[in-house]
């Protein structure tokens, strides 16, 4: 069981890619610490101190800050974005190997959402060394719930990475639409802005704004990431329900999909 | 390798493989939502019909012309392409030496890439660091493994990927066209690794060009033509019949001018040379040469635009690239016919090399040897066939006589 997830393949080929990630640049890893950190102060400085967006108080932490707020879903969100982009081109990008070698083919898209993600941990870490520091918000005893739910963002996001890396090898289209949907998406999550600014008592074909707009899954994981790094609380039996559905059935999918696309890669690609 | 219960190493049953030729290449979403279907292809069979089976233990060649189907044969064994009809299965594990190198990446150093490569081919690390140095010293790179492999030189890289490629110890080794590259004594090197796992008992398949490394490596071959099995059997059989049967690859049929000789590259109207010929001493053009036979080549150049006296130099290689011998013309001035071409004639009464494949360099220079006109390397090619003499082996045809007598005085 174990031999079929080819451990060794999937370490090798996520080191590859952190190793290359920012070779031959002057800053190197500094980079991967500098952009969500511009990311904060710019959109601090808009959604806080120009639209005077409030962030809503921590319940129970009594903690109320924008920049906490923001960087306990954004750092999860950046996470998804670079994957699922950086996945997009994990098979076409490899077209040498995969028409020279036969191994199997999913490792590729999933050792780059995994690269990815030992980011996404050694950010988080830092964020709550920071926040510790800076607010006096003590969330450690929280780790193994914020484990559980970034792992489970990361089954989401593999089955994602899945179907998009195999869909994109017929169609090249799927990474310029990729690039032209992950921002409305993010618009359309609650992540510069609290959930409850979206309207409930407004209706669309007679379901309110909010129930449609709680369609969209990652509402699920940015409230679940606030619940426990900002108001420090153990998120709703209904959320976890509905996050480990969407990462069950979308790793699912992504495999069938990606085990469908699979014969015609190497001719293709 | 133990055959396990004596079943083939690779067996192929009616295999088929079909491409799909699109007109047009440049997919959209839209130009498929538009169509309502997939766009337009053409199919084609690369392969259609291929049954053989290869048994354990053997080397194996597979030849063909280009675009023959061979290579696609190879990546339907090794798992790369699925086949369409018919099932190729191979009992063992099995790895394939398609392009060296392939899965490097050029930011990583050698170290880096040892691991990546050998995850890649199946091995876990610690398979890699019990290999480590056996990888690096058969690749001769100690002073250069931390190093970027985009620093490292085309020879250095094709070492390393052999190197990992070898070590991976496969029960069955598939090679296409990979020992083209890198210099002689790296080709003798693989070629000796080769050797050592054909004595382990595992299983060579060999795709190739070179007859001559095919024939001398390969106890059995099998020919592609066309996307379907020509001819197997014992590997001097087939390639025989491959070199007499011109299938398409550019063998101009026999009794044709130039019969014989398949150019490897065009001369074009600019060049001083005009033709090289294969004749007999009656200087009718030959099919093939004998070992051991009378052969004469005639090298028909522009004498009039060449403004001087010329001196023709041959060049004659064996296939896998050993040469054989360079020969000059000397000062053979002579007239120019009407259309301004002089033809030079190198005639040999007994043509003393062993059968096989081999290739003509033609050059021409001017008297003093400094400067060049023109250089033609491997321009030609052609096949020396065995004469009816006593077998022999080797690279030379001595051509003498045996006398048995009684001894003493």
């Amino acid at each position: 069981m174990v031999a079929l997830l080819h451990p060794d393949l999937l370490i090798n080929l996520t080191l590859r890619d952190l190793r290359s990630q920012y070779k031959r640049s002057a800053l190197g890893w500094t980079w991967s610490v500098l952009n969500p950190l511009v990311a904060v102060v710019v959109y601090s400085a808009v959604f806080s101190l120009f639209l005077r967006i409030q962030p809503t108080v921590g319940d129970p932490s009594g903690l109320d800050s924008y920049a906490v707020f923001l960087l306990v879903t954004l750092l999860p969100w950046q996470f998804f974005v670079t994957s699922l982009t950086g996945a997009t081109r994990a098979i076409t990008s490899n077209s040498s190997l995969i028409t020279k070698i036969y191994f199997p083919r999913w490792v590729l898209p999933t050792s780059a959402v995994l690269a990815r993600f030992i980011t996404l941990l050694v950010e988080m870490a830092v964020l709550l060394v920071v926040i510790a520091l800076w607010e006096g918000h003590i969330a450690f005893q929280w780790i193994p719930v914020v484990l559980a739910l970034m792992v489970l963002q990361l089954l989401f996001t593999v089955g994602l990475a899945l179907m998009i890396s195999a869909a994109n090898v017929y169609f090249r289209d799927i990474q310029h639409f990729l690039n032209v949907a992950m921002q409305p998406w993010m618009f359309l999550t609650p992540i510069l802005y609290p959930l409850n600014l979206v309207p409930s008592d407004r209706e669309l074909f007679g379901i309110s704004y909010r129930t449609l707009y709680q369609l969209n899954p990652m509402v699920s994981w940015a409230k679940a990431y606030r619940n426990v790094l900002y108001d420090l609380r153990f998120p709703s039996a209904e959320r976890w329900l509905g996050i480990v559905i969407a990462a069950g059935v979308v790793l699912a999918l992504g495999f069938r999909v990606f085990n469908r696309l699979e014969p015609r890669m190497a001719e293709e690609v | 390798m133990p055959s396990p219960s004596g079943a083939p190493a690779i067996s192929l049953a009616g295999l088929g493989k079909k491409f799909r030729l699109t007109h047009d290449r440049n997919w959209t979403l839209k130009a498929t939502l538009l169509a309502g279907h997939r766009t337009r292809y053409e199919e084609f069979w690369a392969l259609r019909d291929v049954s053989f089976d290869i048994p354990h233990g053997s080397t194996f060649g597979i030849i063909g012309g280009n675009g023959s189907g061979k290579s696609t044969l190879l990546k339907v064994l090794a798992g790369i392409l699925r086949a369409d009809e018919g099932t190729a299965t191979a009992n063992g594990r099995l790895s394939a030496l398609l392009e060296l190198g392939a899965g490097f990446h050029p930011e990583l150093t050698g170290r880096e890439n040892i691991y990546l490569n050998g995850a890649i081919l199946g091995f876990t690390a610690r398979d890699i660091r019990q290999r480590f140095d056996d990888i690096v010293g058969f690749a001769e790179l100690d002073q250069f493994i931390d190093e970027p492999v985009r620093n490292y030189s085309s020879g250095m890289y094709v070492r390393l990927g052999f190197s990992v490629a070898i070590h991976v110890e496969p029960e069955i080794l598939l090679v296409d066209e990979v020992l083209a590259v890198g210099d002689h004594t790296f080709q003798r090197r693989c070629l000796e690794r080769f050797d050592r796992l054909r004595d382990e008992g595992r299983t060579i398949v060999v795709v190739s060009h070179d007859l001559d490394m095919i024939g001398w490596l390969c106890e059995r071959t099998a020919w592609i033509n066309h996307g379907s099995l020509a001819a197997i059997g014992p590997s001097g059989e087939v390639i025989q019949k491959f070199v007499d049967g011109g299938d398409g690859a550019g063998l101009p049929a026999p009794g044709t001018p130039g019969a014989g000789l398949l150019s490897l590259r065009g001369l074009g109207p600019d060049d001083l040379v005009r033709s090289v010929d294969l004749l007999d001493p009656n200087g009718q053009p030959l099919p093939a040469a004998t070992s051991g036979g009378p052969v004469t080549f005639r090298v028909r150049y522009d004498a009039a635009r060449a403004g001087e006296t010329v001196i023709v130099a041959l060049g004659l290689y064996r296939a896998d690239g050993t040469h054989v011998t360079s020969i000059n013309s000397g000062a053979a001035a002579a007239a120019a016919g009407s259309d301004g071409v002089v033809e030079v004639d190198y005639h040999l009464p007994a043509l003393p090399v062993q059968p096989g494949t081999y290739e003509l360099s033609v050059a021409l220079h001017d008297t003093t040897m400094k400067k060049v006109f023109e250089r033609h390397t491997h321009l030609v090619r052609f096949s020396v066939e065995p004469g009816g003499g006593d077998h022999q082996t080797g690279l030379v045809a001595l051509g003498g006589t045996w006398q048995a007598r009684a001894g003493g005085a």
